[in-house]
């Protein structure tokens, strides 16, 4: 591959504060920590506009107890969100500076927007929920109020699946021009969003089930907690199934010799992928009898199995940005040892 | 140069930064930090004097605090990151690769003041008799503890900007962390995140509590501590000024873009200001005047907006001191860009050669590269706007200028690269005044 003319800058003369491979890990895992909760909080906030909006349609006081009890979720988890994300953030900065910098700045803009799209979004998110009584006669605009909030959530995933995937091409950073054209310009930024939005409602669908009948097992729950934590197994069920399709779909969208790893190139990814998938079975089945039966019998074994699915997409999109930016590592070396002579001026 | 550059041609790059740090410090000091103990404290006393109606004020304030500092708190403390990487990236990249590890910790910590103060406040009901009620207010204390520390860590890398000691002859992340500006930062900005909560949370106080009992009783709260948080915030505060640079002390008033008179007054009026609001909280709680109140409101925003322009220009020439200067280039890289060009050395330059038809694109670039930091071709702030600033001037005194004017101007950063560079820079910055003219 020709690497000599890309804008790929040298790294800083600091060394990376650490092990690469513990660093890595650690990316891997504070990252998925992180996605879960913004999962949580999208998907949770979406759904608490969409129920509250079937709920207005229908007359139906339950289907707006169930939304109420999804936003005081939804804004609960979204500060935890936001904080977890730091450390991920703190990671892909000191060891992939390179990348991760100059496609942040290819996109500065955009980049920037999100401080004043999140703070809109959370407040608007207070104002929902708090105002769920007092605007009890005033539905419409409470429900707009919801829906602005759950409108830019929605909207910000596409700035960060932007920067890190354009991050994996610097090939491409020449001809990108600002964030809207990088939205088109950049292969799989739609499978990731699909993949991402799917996995959102799945976590939110997971989450009621488990948040329940964790509840249960100290209380009776009542009639409307009841319905979201059947409903939230259903919605994990059937989104789940979705994903064997959006995720191919993903694969598919990849550079050819990294789709190839996942599948007989590289035996530790294929190992990988498939038992991801053998998982995914497997926990749709679980929640297949969770949905027709309702018994906490199967509950231990669906979250191992929905955690170990989440740690292995973690893993996997990890290999993948490392596959991709194989190429140009040798070209364009990270800094390991300090170099004395470009930090301290010569006296 | 080596990222692509970002440009705010009206509003100015460092004023990006400037604008979320002053808002970031505003919530972190006077709402996470100093509210967050005067609401504990607050408990407390209504606990020991079982006044309901004092516990549910405390109560309240702990919604505002979730409420401001979980939205607008949160998101320009990551803000101020996110931000700097696109304004400064190799000087926050630089500083995370020197403090790393300070920043995971402080990440932990704050995962902690997050959750805990979840738990404060949506367990208030729940936990509100007896011994419930004491592991309810111990919440609060670890609380306080623990949003204390996230700063106590945050001191360490911004007191290092300024000061990082002798973290340039051994490159030690400890001598960078507890450089010599480090403890009278961290204890003078300890007593203003209390005195700046009192300022903040007056007027809101005076204006939304109705109930006139129970509102002498926070401000006799709000007095104790602001006689000890006021003079001890002074008194840091000389300290603190006393152990920085002679060269960044003296920029402070240059900083502030006030003539030195204006400067003095204005100072000592928020002062004596402080100091009479503070007696009337405690002579006379009960007959605060809004004005006041309101007065006291706005000379604290003044004043962080002035603490925050000073303690990021008082650095000048440097982002990093001794290190890097403000426009991102290293001091140890400079010799060697004075030799081979600036051009050649930054990655995402398009000219690496200057000819006579490229001379105009060349001093474009080296402007984004050299000045951009600071400057603006035509932006609001006119003293940072070439247009007004180099009004009149022509090419060749605009050329012989800039290879000096780190002599003449002491806060600015030496120009680096050949001497074709220079004349290009020259010959762009002369066009486009020109133009503006």
């Amino acid at each position: 591959m020709h690497v000599l003319q890309l804008a790929i800058p040298p790294d800083f003369p600091l060394p990376i504060p650490g092990n690469l491979s513990l660093l890595e890990f650690l990316i891997v895992l504070t990252f998925l920590l992180h996605i879960v909760f913004v999962n949580l909080t999208i998907s949770l906030a979406n759904g608490a506009i969409a129920l509250e909006g079937v709920g207005m349609i229908k007359k139906s006081k339950r289907l707006d107890d169930m939304a109420r009890i999804c936003s005081f979720h939804a804004s609960v988890h979204k500060s935890i969100a936001v904080v977890l994300g730091v450390a991920p953030l703190l990671i892909i900065s000191v060891i992939y500076t390179q990348y991760f910098y100059t496609s942040t700045l290819l996109i500065g803009k955009a980049w920037l927007s999100i401080i004043i799209l999140l703070i809109t979004s959370f407040l608007l998110l207070y104002l929902y929920k708090f105002s769920w009584e007092k605007w009890e006669n005033k539905k419409g605009l409470h429900f707009i109020v919801g829906l602005i909030a759950s409108a830019i959530l929605l909207f910000i995933p596409f700035i960060f699946i932007v920067n890190i995937v354009s991050m994996l091409y610097p090939e491409k950073w020449e001809t990108a021009n600002g964030f809207f054209h990088s939205i088109v310009h950049y292969p799989q930024i739609w499978q990731r969003y699909a993949h991402f939005i799917l996995a959102s409602l799945a976590a939110g669908g997971f989450y009621m089930y488990f948040y329940f009948t964790w509840k249960q097992k100290k209380q009776t729950l009542s009639d409307v907690e009841q319905t979201l934590k059947i409903g939230g197994v259903k919605v994990t069920f059937w989104i789940t199934l979705l994903q064997l399709v959006f995720g191919s779909l993903l694969l598919m969208s990849f550079r050819r010799d990294v789709m190839l790893l996942f599948m007989g190139d590289d035996l530790l990814l294929t190992t990988l992928l498939l038992t991801s998938i053998l998982l995914t079975i497997v926990l749709c089945a679980l929640l297949y009898v969770a949905m027709k039966k309702d018994t906490p019998k199967w509950f231990y074994a669906s979250i191992a199995c929905f955690v170990l699915i989440v740690a292995l997409m973690g893993w996997m999109r990890h290999e993948v940005r490392e596959a991709y930016l194989q190429p140009y590592m040798d070209e364009y070396p990270r800094t390991f040892d300090v170099q004395k002579e470009n930090v301290q001026p010569i006296k | 140069m080596n990222f692509p550059i970002v440009e705010f041609p009206w509003f100015g790059n460092g004023n990006i930064v400037a604008l979320i740090a002053i808002i970031h410090v505003l919530i972190s000091h006077g709402v996470a930090i100093g509210a967050t103990a005067i609401v504990v404290s607050t408990e407390y006393y209504a606990m020991q004097t079982k006044n309901a109606k004092l516990d549910q004020l405390a109560k309240q304030m702990t919604k505002w605090i979730v409420i401001i500092t979980t939205t607008i708190g949160a998101m320009t403390g990551v803000g101020i990151w996110l931000s700097t990487m696109v304004i400064q990236p190799d000087s926050i990249g630089s500083l995370l690769r020197i403090f790393f590890w300070a920043w995971v910790t402080e990440w932990v910590i704050f995962i902690g003041e997050v959750v805990l103060l979840l738990i404060y406040y949506y367990t208030w009901e729940k936990w509100k008799e007896g011994r419930k009620k004491q592991k309810h207010l111990n919440i609060g204390i670890t609380l306080s503890i623990f949003s204390w520390l996230t700063m106590a860590i945050i001191t360490g890398i911004l007191a290092a900007k300024l000061t990082p000691g002798r973290w340039m002859e051994t490159l030690s992340f400890w001598n960078a962390f507890f450089n010599p500006t480090y403890l009278p930062s961290l204890a003078f900005r300890t007593f203003l995140a209390v005195t700046l909560t009192i300022s903040l949370f007056t007027i809101f106080v005076r204006l939304f509590v109705k109930d006139e009992d129970v509102r002498p009783q926070l401000f006799r709260i709000f007095s104790i501590w602001g006689a000890i948080s006021l003079p001890a915030t002074f008194v840091f505060g000389l300290w603190y000024l006393k152990s920085i640079p002679e060269q960044a002390a003296k920029l402070i008033v240059w900083s502030t873009g006030l003539p030195e008179q204006t400067f003095n007054v204005l100072n000592i009026f928020a002062f004596v200001l402080i100091v009479v609001f503070l007696a009337w909280l405690v002579i006379r709680p009960k007959k605060l005047p809004i004005v006041l109140a309101l007065a006291m409101f706005v000379s604290a925003i003044g004043f962080i907006g002035e603490f925050e322009v000073v303690r990021e220009s008082v650095r000048k020439p440097y982002i990093i001191y001794n290190y890097m200067y403000v426009n991102g280039i290293t001091k140890a890289k400079a010799e060697a860009m004075n030799r081979e060009g600036y051009l050649a050395h930054s990655t995402i330059a398009k000219v690496k050669e200057i000819t006579d038809e490229n001379k105009l694109e060349a001093g474009r670039e080296i402007y984004l590269g050299q000045c951009l930091a600071c400057h603006t071709i035509d932006g609001w702030r006119s003293k940072r706007a070439l247009a007004n600033r180099l009004d009149g001037w022509s090419q060749e005194t605009i050329k012989s200028f800039i290879p000096n004017m780190h002599n003449v101007r002491p806060m600015m950063p030496p120009f680096v690269g050949t001497e074709e560079e220079l004349e290009a820079l020259a010959a762009y910055l002369y066009k486009v005044v020109n133009e503006q003219n």
